[in-house]
């Protein structure tokens, strides 16, 4: 009888479904390794690219010399200064402005009609094309100002980094579980010290890493500063003037008749990529590194 | 205090007269929804009062009004009176910060905070009073001592309060609660996510404790409440069905309910 009973339900199993079951899972497999390996092979050309045709030209002159004349030569010092300079601008007025509009989300508007419409608009900031950016501060700042300036570009490469900065810094305070607020509200903590000295420490590693993407971001945009810090072939660390910056200066280079300028153009992709890079790697060391210390 | 723990080892409890804290025909509501009606009961000083009860009873709504932690969520409302020293802490105009200095809370889960040890302790201390490195670090200590946790992390006191195992960390919690000196300590379920070496360390630390505090404590381990409690609450369905000293709510319950739930046929 017992036999019998084992064999009946052995056959009820259907051979063909286990196959087919198997071989979708193959399938999906194998779908989701290709899609990986696309994407990574791509990456791996552009860095490949990058590298190799912009090493050779990472000279002391490329560092030290300022934009060449046409046909000339020269180098990308202006370019990186005036890019640093804008972007540390802007950086130091998205910083606040980010961070403080995360928390207003977070810990003011969580779960509000009156926070998701900021929200909504926040993203649709996240979005928006950079050349409409660089529009608006044209708009904004170029245009009353009479002239195309550095502060402008800080202005519209600010207006990038912020929204950035605002939907990490919202994501990771809206992470750190209400019952560590409970418990500070507890012992008489007022909703500021709450969130300055417990939300902001719980959530710091998450928040400076919105901050490093932001950084990478800005350091590459090439749109907004179009109208807005234009270019400059030479020195300007003035920011009521136009501004040298490396995204106009590589566009320029690259697209010019002459052989040297393309190669100044490489040079200049491979520092912005090296430090996009770097900033990434760092964010991530980081990530690893409060990771452990909490545990 | 003597006389109480001398009692304790004699097993007999004597019960305190003086109130700590005296609720009113309480009501509680969250948005529309009732979850407590019309409570009405006395917790006695430098005793446990532990309130008891099956899921959604009702019996943690009861504590957080306690302290009005329910203040962070703006949809919450109790009507009634919650007294503490002549006054109503349920109206608008009360202050707030003084009111949670005056009652600590420990919560379900421990929640250290992310910083040192030494730091969760002080943290407490530095909303109420300014002192200097060397009296901050007597206050930790005291604190750390009178939760038991000082012997196991004196060496120890700038490692992350989150590399403390479950049952450190919440006696991380109950000494930072200690440190800013309340009178009454609210205790929502403080042993149910610990093992029962842990508990058992808490239960004692709990006795200990009300020598100097009044402790209330919600707990749903009804051996837990017979093990450490003087007074015992049974809510059901936002109601209070029965209030009494503990002895004589687990031997010879009034209301037929109580009964019932202490012998678990329900809940």
């Amino acid at each position: 009888m017992h036999g019998c009973a084992r064999s009946q339900r052995q056959a009820r199993v259907n051979k063909n479904l286990l196959r087919i079951r198997k071989a979708k899972n193959a399938i999906a497999t194998a779908i989701a390794l290709t899609s990986v390996g696309l994407g990574v092979a791509i990456l791996m050309v552009i860095l490949y690219e990058i590298v190799t045709q912009g090493i050779a030209y990472i000279t002391a002159d490329t560092l030290t010399k300022t934009t060449p004349p046409p046909g000339g030569t020269g180098g990308l010092a202006n370019s990186i200064v005036g890019s640093l300079i804008m972007v540390v601008m802007a950086m130091l007025i998205a910083i606040p402005t980010g961070v403080m509009g995360g928390v207003y989300l977070s810990e003011y508007q969580r779960r509000t009609r009156w926070g998701s419409v900021i929200r909504f608009c926040n993203d649709t900031l996240l979005s928006t094309p950079s050349i409409c950016v660089g529009i608006f501060a044209y708009e904004m700042m170029v245009k009353p100002m009479h002239g195309f300036s550095g502060y402008a570009g800080a202005v519209a490469l600010a207006m990038i980094a912020v929204p950035v900065i605002l939907r990490t810094s919202e994501s990771f305070l809206i992470l750190v579980p209400d019952s560590l607020r409970e418990a500070a509200a507890a012992l008489g903590a007022t909703k500021e010290q709450i969130t300055l000295s417990i939300g902001f420490r719980a959530a710091r590693s998450g928040i400076l890493t919105g901050l490093l993407i932001a950084l990478s971001r800005i350091m590459g945009e090439t749109a907004p500063l179009l109208f807005t810090a234009l270019n400059n072939q030479f020195w300007s660390l003035n920011l009521s003037h136009p501004m040298a910056n490396l995204p106009s200066t590589i566009y320029q280079l690259a697209m010019s008749p002459y052989e040297e300028w393309h190669k100044l153009a490489w040079a200049g992709a491979l520092l912005i990529t090296s430090f996009v890079l770097g900033i990434n790697l760092l964010s991530r060391y980081m990530n690893s590194y409060s990771q452990r210390a909490e545990k | 205090m003597t006389i109480s723990s001398i009692a304790l080892t004699d097993n007999i409890r004597p019960l305190t007269e003086e109130t700590a804290l005296s609720v009113r025909h309480l009501s509680f509501y969250y948005g529309h929804k009732e979850a407590l009606s019309d409570i009405t009961l006395n917790i006695h000083r430098n005793c446990i009062t532990a309130i008891m009860g099956p899921s959604g009873c009702g019996k943690s709504t009861l504590l957080r009004a306690m302290n009005r932690i329910y203040d962070l969520n703006p949809t919450h409302r109790a009507s009634g009176e919650i007294m503490i020293d002549g006054t109503n802490i349920l109206s608008p105009g009360i202050d707030i910060l003084s009111l949670r200095k005056k009652i600590g809370m420990v919560f379900q889960k421990p929640t250290p905070f992310p910083m040192s040890i030494y730091d969760n302790i002080a943290f407490g201390i530095k909303l109420y009073e300014k002192l200097s490195r060397a009296e901050m670090a007597v206050r930790v200590e005291q604190a750390l001592r009178a939760a038991a946790l000082w012997d196991e992390v004196k060496d120890n006191l700038n490692a992350s309060g989150n590399s403390l195992s479950g049952g450190q960390q919440q006696r991380l919690c109950i000494a930072r609660t200690l440190a800013i000196k309340p009178d009454i300590i609210l205790m929502d379920e403080p042993t149910s996510a610990l093992d029962p070496i842990a508990t058992q360390k808490i239960e004692e630390l709990m006795v200990t404790l009300k020598e100097d505090y009044t402790i209330a404590i919600v707990t749903h381990n009804l051996q837990q409440a017979a093990r450490i409690s003087d007074y015992a609450a049974f809510l059901y369905m936002g109601h209070l069905i029965e209030f009494r000293d503990t002895p004589t709510l687990f031997s010879k319950p009034k209301h037929p309910q109580t009964a019932d739930y202490l012998h678990g046929r329900f809940g």
